[in-house]
């Protein structure tokens, strides 16, 4: 991206207000100019949920991860790529264009299943899978104390992926509920269970209710 | 991109193996906020947080801008 197309962009997302769209927007930016340098962003946690739910979730920050990188992700590097956005702080969190861009580091991510990806305006934004999104908020639901705001989240990930409004592998959400790093299979399958009784629509463990 | 599949509720679902478009995520944005709703209250932003002190000091006492209302989307 050039100098105008950057200053552009960061135009229209200083205006927006929609906070989702603006998040999703700096995303989008972020992982343009990132790329551009070789270094694979994808959206994390909350902003995550908030992308596949419009979960009025998130606050005024949008968190990344380092899904692949060709070279060392330095501070100089990070410093340089987000001073072209005219950011300010860092090294890890950086104020633009009304907003917090926080990248955290390496993604660490179990699941088999892709990242999923939103054309954006200004580049495609990688968003961590939903699958084990919805394994990690059922557990922080309840461990290491129940935790209201992730089983919310939860609950509307699972409602998302129930109506298909996101596309799920359900295979891949029981392997992952079943893995060590996890190991809360009969939570997510009751959680699961209740939402589709509440949505009224069929669950992807119903037969597996009839095998137990 | 090939033709997206829909929803229950005829929306664009967030595919698996193919980017959605930009157009196709904005349309669904209403029913998954409706689809949401159903399940747990509206607004589950959390009233804090370790990074209370910046958001407060950008967003005018508050952790960030005001979510758009669902019949807005």
């Amino acid at each position: 991206m050039n100098e105008h197309q950057i200053q552009s962009a960061l135009a229209e997302i200083a205006d927006e207000t929609d906070v989702t769209v603006k998040h999703l927007e700096l995303a989008s930016l972020c992982s343009a100019l990132f790329s551009e340098r070789g270094v694979e962003l994808v959206v994390v946690g909350g902003s995550a949920i908030e992308f596949y739910t419009e979960g009025a979730y998130t606050s005024g920050d949008v968190d990344l991860c380092v899904m692949a990188s060709c070279e060392p992700l330095t501070v100089r590097l990070r410093q340089e790529i987000m001073g072209r956005l005219s950011a300010t702080g860092g090294p890890r969190s950086w104020e633009v264009a009304g907003a917090y861009i926080d990248i955290l580091g390496s993604f660490e991510n179990l699941a088999r299943t892709q990242v999923r990806t939103i054309a954006a305006p200004f580049g495609d934004v990688k968003v961590s899978p939903v699958e084990e999104l919805i394994v990690e908020r059922v557990l922080v639901s309840k461990y290491p104390q129940d935790y209201p705001p992730a089983l919310d989240c939860a609950k509307k990930i699972l409602a998302a992926a129930l109506e298909g409004e996101v596309e799920v592998d359900w295979n891949e959400v029981k392997r992952l509920a079943n893995e060590n790093a996890y190991a809360n299979w009969a939570d997510v399958k009751a959680l699961t269970n209740e939402q589709a009784k509440t949505l009224q629509v069929r669950g992807p463990f119903d037969s597996d209710e009839r095998a137990d | 991109m090939n033709k997206p599949k829909l929803s229950r509720s005829g929306v664009p679902s967030i595919p698996m193996n193919e980017p959605i478009s930009w157009e196709d995520w904005l349309k669904g944005r209403r029913a998954r906020r409706e689809t949401g709703n159903k399940v747990a209250p509206e607004i589950i932003r959390r009233p804090s947080s370790s990074s209370d002190q910046r958001l407060r000091k950008l967003f005018n006492g508050q952790r960030g801008l005001p979510f758009k209302k669902t019949e807005e989307l």
